[in-house]
Parts: structure tokens; sequence; C-alpha cells
């Protein structure tokens, strides 16, 4: 009965791509449709399905075929059980992407995570360990004096980051919010630390969203080329070169950038982006009705 | 004997090892050109038009039911056309005369073909019917004898065994009826395919056979008693060709055997059943019986080699074995042959009753040659046999 229902599954999603198993399918249809009604599956196709196995194991190693012959019965279990369990959790997924318009669940992480790190950094793996920053320093956008403050730690070449921007782009637009960002560049990410300076230098030259959007849109070859893209896209967003480079080579703008990135630690950001809306924090680029929903 | 290149399903099929005569047998060209000449040359009814073709086609089923009937050493006014074995099983349970005698004798280890119609009339309290026991196949003369008396209208019993290939003394059984004044009929399925069988020298009154098992076309058998039996016996099925005269009000049978051909014939069948009986022949049934001992024997040592666990007794077999194999379904050891290119059957063969009798509940994998078969087939069927007793064993 088992091997019925699991030889429904596959050889019915086999048939979906060939015509081959449409009729195996069918019988498994029957199959399984006898053994609901308690009647004795009468296809042989059970029978069918387990030679089919059997005999291809048996190419590749007579001893593993003799063990999976000898212990079908709890193979075929298990596999019914896996196959529950793995439709069990699509069926979560298709819940979750129709309520939260995300198929990993509210708090999904979708986000550039920390990791081969060693230290503080990276201890921390679950929303509910943030701790919102105290100080309101960064770059900063929208109304200073709202009294909706967002901090968002993000870094420049994460992927999630960028997927967020036009979340950003879309709260500033349409909220009254005072929108604080933290750079936090992951060592696991090539380049991420020069493409953070570039953006604070940028800010000395008040320049700073030109930049951001800039290495955004072109965040691959930042993340590759390093220096040599981040000095083209300076000079291409207007950005005196000669400034630029002391900046680039000054260590204040080290300091200023390992002031963000102890923030972050501080925090336990351990993926990015992590924003906290008014102190709550949220992880991922999560879509905008989540935001609002934190807002009010 | 190497006679695969007439064969064209094996000539299309090189790597299959055909080993499932017992249910089929595959056809030779012959036969298949016979069987199509029905049609590209003859195309017309027999023993009812009398324009040219329905003459040349009536003269040649008459040939063919010459050549078939000399087949089991019979004549041809004693041989009935029917559609396969069973048919003729049929015709002869229902149409005995059981108003003096009413039981029939049988053994445990028949074909469901036999079974089945005596049962039916066992049922409808037409017939006494005893069913003989076997011991490990085996239904012993004794025991024959013990169960014939006076009260027996009728025996019925195979010569060859479908499960085991077991041959019966079906001589000396009919003269142990016969002493008892009743009658006997021959399931002859297995047996004339694979030796010569006598209907006359052997002493029966009836003889069942089919064209298919014999490399013959499918769907056409033969029914073979003795004249006064279809003289006295009335009709079975009844329609177009068994008759002489039709009136409302009286209906006058045919006198001859026709009397239980009602309808069309399937006359190409008869055409290639005649045509493999030629073929048989000329090989020489003695020449066959001889090929398949040496097969038989190979075919033996193969499966103990394997471990295999066979049923039944040993002796006076043909180049059939029912088999098991470690711990395997049958249908999964037929499906992992099937794999390797083997065909066999498996299950319970139409004998359940039988099956369960040898030990095997759950029924088994028959393995069975025939002519076209060589000690090579069965050396692979061993190989692929012993590869799988690694799995189930
Ligand atoms: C011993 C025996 N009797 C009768 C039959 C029935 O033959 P058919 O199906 O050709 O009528 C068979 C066929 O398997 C058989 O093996």
């Amino acid at each position: 009965m088992v091997l019925c229902i699991i030889a429904f599954i596959v050889f019915g999603i086999m048939s979906i791509f060939s015509a081959k198993y449409r009729p195996l399918a069918k019988e498994g249809f029957r199959c399984v449709f006898r053994t609901l009604t308690m009647k004795p599956c009468d296809t042989g196709l059970d029978q069918k399905f387990k030679t089919e196995v059997v005999y291809s194991v048996m190419r590749y190693s007579p001893a593993i075929a003799r063990f999976v012959n000898k212990q079908f019965a709890v193979i075929s279990w298990i596999f019914v059980l896996l196959t529950i369990a793995s439709f069990g959790y699509s069926a979560y997924g298709v819940y979750n992407f129709y309520v939260f318009g995300n198929c990993e669940g509210p708090n999904a992480v979708s986000t550039c995570i920390l990791n081969d790190l060693t230290g503080d950094y990276g201890r921390f793996s679950s929303p509910t360990e943030l701790i919102s920053p105290t100080s309101l320093d960064g770059i900063k956008a929208g109304n200073s004096s709202s009294n909706l403050t967002i901090v968002e730690f993000g870094c420049f070449v994460c992927p999630y980051t960028k997927k967020a921007e036009p979340l950003v782009k879309e709260l500033l637009n349409t909220t009254n919010v005072n929108y604080i960002f933290k750079p936090f560049p992951l060592p696991n990410h090539n380049n991420s630390f020069i493409a953070a300076q570039a953006v604070l230098c940028a800010v000395k030259q008040d320049k700073a969203w030109e930049m951001r959007e800039r290495v955004f849109a072109h965040q691959e070859t930042c993340s590759v080329d390093g220096t040599l893209a981040i000095n083209d896209i300076a000079e291409s967003s207007g950005m005196n070169m000669t400034l630029f480079k002391g900046c680039m080579n000054n260590n204040e703008t080290v300091e200023e950038l390992n002031k963000y990135i102890e923030q972050g630690k501080a925090a336990h950001i351990y993926a990015t982006p992590t924003f906290f809306i008014n102190g709550k924090p949220l992880v991922g680029p999560k879509s905008i009705d989540e935001f609002k929903g934190l807002i009010k | 004997m190497n006679v695969k290149n007439d064969f064209p399903f094996l000539a299309k099929n090189i790597d299959l090892v055909y080993l499932d005569s017992a249910c089929t047998s595959i056809k030779p060209k012959q036969v298949i050109e016979a069987e199509k000449s029905y049609y590209e040359d003859y195309g017309a009814c027999a023993g009812r038009s009398s324009h040219k073709f329905g003459a040349k086609t009536s003269e040649k089923i008459e040939n063919c039911r010459e050549i078939v009937a000399g087949f089991v050493g019979a004549k041809s006014e004693n041989l009935i056309w029917t559609r396969n074995t069973t048919e003729g099983l049929n015709l002869v349970a229902n149409c005995t005369d059981f108003q003096k005698r009413k039981t029939v004798v049988t053994t445990i280890n028949e074909h469901h073909s036999v079974l089945l119609p005596l049962l039916k009339l066992r049922d409808t309290g037409k017939i006494k019917l005893k069913v003989l026991k076997a011991e490990n196949g085996v239904v012993s003369l004794e025991q024959w004898s013990d169960a014939i008396d006076k009260e027996t209208a009728l025996v019925v019993t195979h010569n060859s065994n479908n499960t085991t290939s077991i041959k019966q003394n079906v001589k000396q059984i009919a003269e142990i009826v016969h002493d008892a004044g009743a009658l006997i009929c021959i399931d002859g399925a297995q047996g004339v395919p694979h030796y010569a069988v006598d209907f006359g020298q052997e002493n029966f009154d009836f003889l069942c056979f089919s064209g298919h098992k014999m490399l013959g076309s499918t769907g056409i058998g033969a029914l073979v008693a003795k004249t006064e039996l279809l003289k006295s016996m009335p009709q079975f099925l009844v329609g177009g060709g068994t008759v002489k005269t039709v009136s409302l009000e009286k209906v006058v049978v045919a006198s001859d055997q026709s009397k239980f051909e009602a309808g069309i014939q399937h006359y190409a069948g008869i055409f290639g059943f005649a045509a493999a009986c030629e073929y048989l022949k000329k090989i020489g049934m003695k020449n066959i019986e001889a090929h398949e001992k040496t097969l038989s024997t190979a075919l033996l040592s193969e499966l103990k080699n394997a471990n295999a666990t066979v049923y039944g007794d040993l002796n006076n077999r043909g180049a059939l074995y029912s088999f098991n194999l470690g711990n395997a379904a049958p249908h999964e050891l037929a499906l992992m042959l099937d794999k390797e290119g083997i065909a066999v059957r498996s299950g319970f063969f139409c004998a359940q009753p039988a099956m369960e009798s040898l030990g095997a509940k759950n029924g088994c994998a028959r393995v069975s040659a025939y002519v076209y078969n060589s000690l090579e087939d069965v050396k692979k069927f061993g190989n692929a046999l012993k590869k799988l007793s690694e799995l189930y064993c």
C-alpha cells in the first residue's frame, strides 16, 4: 500500500514530463483508490515499483540492493513520511507566500548572513536577540525631526541590502521618516569595506545618495573590481577625485566605519539588511506592508 | 537443434530469452505465412459458397483437418475445430450424458479450464465430482483405480501438467476408465506440443488441445472425439453450418462433426494450425522430445545451482519447472528476470488448487522451454538466476 502511494506520487510527477509514465501514474491512482476503499491493490504496481528500484540499485551494488530489498518496507515508509513532510512544508510555504508575501514566513532571513567570523561578530542568529542602537548618527535622509525613526544596517555589496533599496525609497517618498543608514560591511563579501568607505567619503562631498545608488547599481563590478570600479563610480558621480582619493586613504574614514561596525556588533546584527523601526527590528528585504505594520 | 532462424519474433528480439512457452509459443514464419495465405490467396467461406474460392477454401480446410487430426493419430472425421483447449473441455463437460452415471473424476492438478466447467456442473447438481489429491504433484495409478467405478461417467485429466510438466500415464488410466465402462477426456494442451500423442492407440474418448501452444495460431484449437460420441452427443453452440435443414417446426442437425462448428470458423488460424503441425512433424516429435529432455536436465541443474525451490516430483518431466527463489515474491522474480531479458511467467498459472497442493501458497515463477530454446538460453537463465539468488537468498 505504501508503495502504491509513493509510486503514484513519483510516477505522477514524472508523467508531467514524460508520457511514458502516464499509464504507471494511472495504475498508481487506481491502486491508491483501491487501497483507500479497503480493497487490495490489484495492479501489481507495488511489485513493479520495487523491482524497478531494486534492479537499478543492483547495477551499482548488489550488496546495497540486497539491503534495499530486505528493508524495502521500512525504506518506503521513510520515503512516504519524507514525502508527506515535504508536501506539508511546501503547503506552509504557499501559505506564507499568500499571507506574508514571502514563502519563508514573516521572520524569514533572506539576508546576507554573517558567517565564518570569529569573536562577537556573528554570534547571534535571531531577531529576538537584536538590540536597537542608541546613537542616531549615520548617513541621513528624510525628516530628522519626525517621530518615526528607521535605522538600517546595510552592506553595499550585499544583494539583499540592494533588494531592500526600492523599499527604502518608497518609505522616504510616502512617509515622514527620519532615516539613518549605518554601513555594516560584511567581511564575507568582497570589497565591502571599500564600498562602505566610498559612500562615507561621498557624504563629505554631498554626493552620498548618488554614490549609494551607483554602487548598488554596479554591485557586482564593485565586488569584483574593488577600488578600480569604485573610483570610476566616484568620478561619474561628479566627485572631486583628489578629495575622494584623499578621503579613501584617510584613517579618519576607517575609524568612522569602524564606529558603525562596533555599533552593529553591539546591536547583535547577524545579517543585512537589518532595520529598526522606532527600535523594533526587521531583518531582510521585507514587503512595504510589513514595514507599515511595524510603523503602526 | 537450431531452428531459431525460423522465428521472426526471436530474430527481432535477439537479446530475449523466451522461456514462457507453456503460456504460449512463438510462431515460425511458416505458420505466419500460412495464415497470411488464407487472406491473400483464399479469402472465402468454407462449406458454404460454391464459387471457386469457396471451393478452394473448403478443400484446404478439410486438408488442414486431416493434417491436424493426423498429427495426434486421429482421422479427420473425428476432429472439431474449437477456439482452444478450454472450449473443447467445456463442450465435453456440457454435452456428456450424465443421466445414467453421474460421477466425474478429475485431479487437484488440473488447469482451471478443466476444473471450472466441472465445478459449475457440480454446483448446479448435474454431476458428482471426485477430485483426486496429489502427492508432490503425482496422482498414482492406484488412486485412479480406487476412484473409478461403475458410477463413473467421465474422467477428465491432463497428459502433461502445466505447473510441473509431469507426464501422466494416460494410456493406463484410459484402460482403467474403459474397464469401468466410463469415458476419458484428455486435456492435451501441454502434452500434444511436446511429444507424440496417439488418440487411437492411447484409446482416448476425447482429446483437447490448442494451436497456440504448439507454434500455431492463437484462437484455434481442436477437440478430437470418437465417432460414436460425436454422433450421440447433443450440440453445444448452434448456428450457421450446424444443420442440414431448418424450418420453424423442425431442425435437422448435421450428421457429421460440423454440427459442433457453429458459425464461420477461424480459417486463417486453421491454416496456421495445420502449418504448425507440419512444421513439428518435419522436425520429428521424437527429436523434439529428446531436445526438451536435454533442456530439462540443464534447467534443473541451473535451478539447483541457484538454490531455487522447485515444486513437484522430478521424474517424468518435460522442460518446465515451477520455482521460487529465497524471499522473492513470484511476480518480483519474474519482473527481475524480465529486466535481465528473460521471459518467464509468475503466479498460479490458472491452476491455483494445484499450486496450493504443491505447497506454493503464494504462487511461484515458471520457466518453460520449447523447440527454439537452446542450452545457451538455459545458461543465460541460470546466470540471471544465480545473480538474483544473491539478492533474495
Ligand atoms: C494444462 C492446460 N490445460 C488447458 C489450458 C487452456 O488452454 P487455452 O487457454 O489455450 O484454452 C492450458 C493453458 O495454459 C493448460 O496449460
